[in-house]
């Protein structure tokens, strides 16, 4: 295996990943998905497309009904410890143990990510690389706003210093300013070399950073376009007509075949 | 793993509001019931001192062996003030007799009844009531707490296996919270030898028994919230039903077993029993009646030798009469003895299936305050009855079976009769049950708390195996 094959090889990649719940509802259906190292790609649809079940199939938080997610070559079921060291995670809405400080909080989560060796001074620097001010490393996190939390987490990502990285909602319900600054930071990651899969509602943000945005949509990547395919194009509009054609054949024909570029 | 998550467990604990709350509520609670336990035990002890004196007087009083009337008491143990048990419930007094049935009386709460309405605060108390249901308070969200906050995603989205994550959540919540809790048991203890209470090396290792059952007693509840918590998605449900067990656990199964028992196995009540013996007194004293009617003696006869004629022939009746009494009693007796160990066998059995009434059976019998107390301390009278008799006996040439007393005064002159000497009197003694009898007696009560600890802490280990972590 040559270095360009490594380079080439997928961080995170879904293989004919479907679920279907214990009361029949399918959730995903067979989807087909892969991140390199230095891409984002954003997932798009409305609530109940399947973004959050395609992350926490990655996560190993729930079994696929048939197919493989995999992190770094790892199957993320069969092997869900050694993938998971490959993969950090930012939720819609961090939460971390409220009776920490900021400080305490980042230690406990980087240690368990299996990072050992920081120091005080790395924690520090990598709060101020996110913009947590200084005066709030010390603080407990019940007293801290969504911004300060959500940066508190993007700053545990960036210290696990995993290959990949699963972002789920992390712009939602944050103000402007606090939005664009994150979409900062997740650019910046790209640019080191993380392969990002990004679910979002926010479908600016995703044409502004994305490498590849897909539309799902009842648990089927209805469209998959690289960012180089959306210049120039309308991508609400797109969205809003691969919703509503997906929704119109499916009345006539069932889902559609994905659309996979 | 399990280190780091033990350690994080033990840091969040120690520095939410809810731990400094409920630890400061606690560890007041628990100084204030060694304190009010070293207390009790030294106004028990008085008490006790003055009965004895009180005794001693009487007798030092008296110029006949034959109108003493001697009163033995139940001495107070330390341990007694700390786990109350039926301490308080049964009487610490009997007024000896060289024959017949001993009864028990004066309770504690016939001095103070307040005390029968609210009880003392003894560890019993802090440990059965409170301190369960500080664990459940303390970990009803522990697992579907980090669920709703999103804390459980987070953790789980690291290489984390769920058994290091419930194993180190189990055991640095059972370490934090049990190792706070013994700084002020051992204040507690510290306080004792300084309130005037001196322990023996024996009562030592009974009030660390006591201890340690109570915090598997503690353990246990700890566990089993978590595992109700890792049942359970959101927290109101896990406390409702943390809840609902405990009241079943602390107050409703114990006195259910009484009842279910009381109805499975029938004993006739005390009065019952008393009222059957006074009826067969009665019935012998009157077929005696005809006898003592005839009673004569041959005329011109002394005074002096009618009346020791008669008071042989009376004394002769009664010993033929008590034996007649005593074997009825001990007939009956025995038969109200069996029933009723049968009945205390059922209540007990079945109030098993609650680790309360576990907890109150091992501590109460490591304090030597079970239901144990009663039978010993009556042991203890009987075994001391036959002495007594023999003293009686010795000193006035009949052993009294109490009551009926026949004294020949003359008016010929005499010396002055001197006082009695109290330290003639053999002292009673109360055999209390050996460190070893009293480990050897609870050891099913505390293997049950062990047991119940595995149960549990088993469960919330299964149960967190498939928690959907979501």
């Amino acid at each position: 295996m040559n270095n360009e094959t490594i380079k080439q090889a997928p961080l995170l990649e879904a293989r004919n990943l479907t679920k279907v719940y214990e009361d029949g509802v399918k959730a995903l259906d067979n989807l087909q998905l892969r991140v390199h190292p230095g891409e984002i790609f954003a997932m798009l649809g409305g609530n109940g497309a399947g973004k959050t079940t395609t992350i926490n199939l990655f996560l190993d938080f729930i079994q696929p009904t048939s197919g493989h997610a995999f992190i770094n070559g790892i199957d993320a079921n069969a092997d869900p410890l050694e993938a998971k060291k490959n993969v950090a995670f930012v939720s819609e809405n961090v939460q971390l143990y409220p009776n920490f400080t900021a400080m305490q909080n980042v230690d406990f989560f980087v240690r368990l990510g299996g990072r050992h060796q920081y120091k005080r001074s790395d924690y520090e620097a990598a709060l101020v690389r996110v913009g947590l001010q200084r005066e709030a490393f010390d603080k407990k996190l019940k007293d801290f706003s969504k911004g300060m939390r959500q940066k508190c987490g993007i700053a545990i990502a960036i210290l696990k210093d995993a290959p990949a990285i699963l972002l789920d909602e992390p712009t939602s319900g944050l103000d402007p300013k606090a939005g664009k600054e994150f979409t900062r930071l997740v650019g910046d990651l790209r640019d080191e070399g993380k392969a990002i899969l990004m679910s979002t509602h926010d479908i600016f943000r995703a044409k502004e950073i994305s490498d590849h945005v897909g539309i799902l949509n009842g648990g089927v990547l209805v469209a998959q376009k690289t960012n180089a395919e959306l210049k120039g194009v309308n991508l609400e509009q797109l969205y809003v007509e691969y919703m509503a054609g997906y929704m119109e054949e499916t009345l006539e024909t069932g889902p559609l075949t994905n659309n996979l570029t | 793993m399990f280190k780091l998550i033990f350690l994080k467990e033990l840091k969040e604990i120690i520095q939410s509001s809810r731990f400094t709350i409920s630890f400061a509520v606690c560890s007041v609670l628990i100084i204030l019931s060694f304190f009010m336990g070293a207390q009790n035990y030294l106004s028990s002890k008085a008490q006790y001192e003055a009965a004895v004196q009180e005794n001693r007087n009487q007798i030092a009083a008296n110029t006949e062996w034959m109108m003493v009337d001697h009163t033995i008491t139940l001495p107070p143990q330390p341990l007694m003030a700390l786990v109350n048990g039926i301490s308080n419930d049964i009487g610490r007094n009997i007024e000896m007799s060289g024959r017949g049935e001993l009864r028990a009386d004066n309770t504690r709460f016939n001095d103070e009844p307040i005390f029968a309405i609210f009880r003392f605060m003894d560890l019993e108390f802090i440990f059965g009531i409170v301190l369960s249901l500080f664990a459940i308070i303390f970990a009803y969200d522990a697992i579907n707490g980090e669920k709703v906050s999103g804390t459980l995603k987070l953790c789980f989205a690291n290489s984390v296996s769920r058994a290091a994550f419930i194993g180190g959540k189990l055991a640095g919540s059972f370490v934090g919270l049990s190792t706070a809790l013994l700084i002020p048991m051992l204040i507690g203890c510290a306080l004792l030898p300084l309130l005037g209470i001196q322990l023996s090396a024996d009562e030592w290792t009974r009030l660390g028994l006591i201890i340690f059952s109570g915090l598997a007693y503690f353990g246990l509840f700890l566990a089993l919230a978590i595992s109700v918590s890792a049942i359970t998605s959101r927290p109101s449900n896990s406390f409702l039903i943390g809840l609902v067990v405990w009241i079943f656990a602390v107050l409703i199964v114990p006195r259910s077993s009484v009842l279910i028992s009381g109805r499975l196995v029938e004993v006739p009540n005390v009065d019952e029993i008393t009222a059957q013996k006074n009826r067969y007194r009665i019935q012998l004293f009157e077929e005696d009646r005809p006898k003592m009617e005839n009673f004569s003696v041959p005329e011109g006869t002394e005074p002096s030798e009618v009346m020791t004629a008669f008071s042989s022939f009376m004394g002769e009746l009664s010993s033929a009469r008590q034996e007649k009494i005593d074997a009825f009693t001990e007939r009956i007796n025995e038969e109200f003895e069996n029933k009723r160990r049968r009945q205390e066998e059922v209540a007990l059995g079945l109030s098993r299936i609650s680790p309360t009434s576990v907890f109150t059976l091992a501590s109460t019998e490591l304090a030597g305050t079970s239901l144990q107390l009663q039978n010993r301390f009556m042991d203890s009278a009987n075994e001391y009855q036959n002495v007594y008799g023999n003293f009686m006996t010795e000193k006035t040439g009949q052993n009294q079976g109490g009551g009926f007393r026949m004294i020949m005064v003359t008016d010929e002159d005499q010396e002055e009769p001197e006082n009695l000497d109290p330290d003639e009197m053999p002292q009673f003694e109360y055999a209390k049950a050996t460190v070893e009898e009293a480990t050897a007696n609870s050891i099913l009560d505390m293997g049950l708390l062990i047991l119940f600890n595995i149960i549990f802490f088993g469960g919330a280990f299964a149960a967190f195996l498939r928690y959907d972590l979501r």
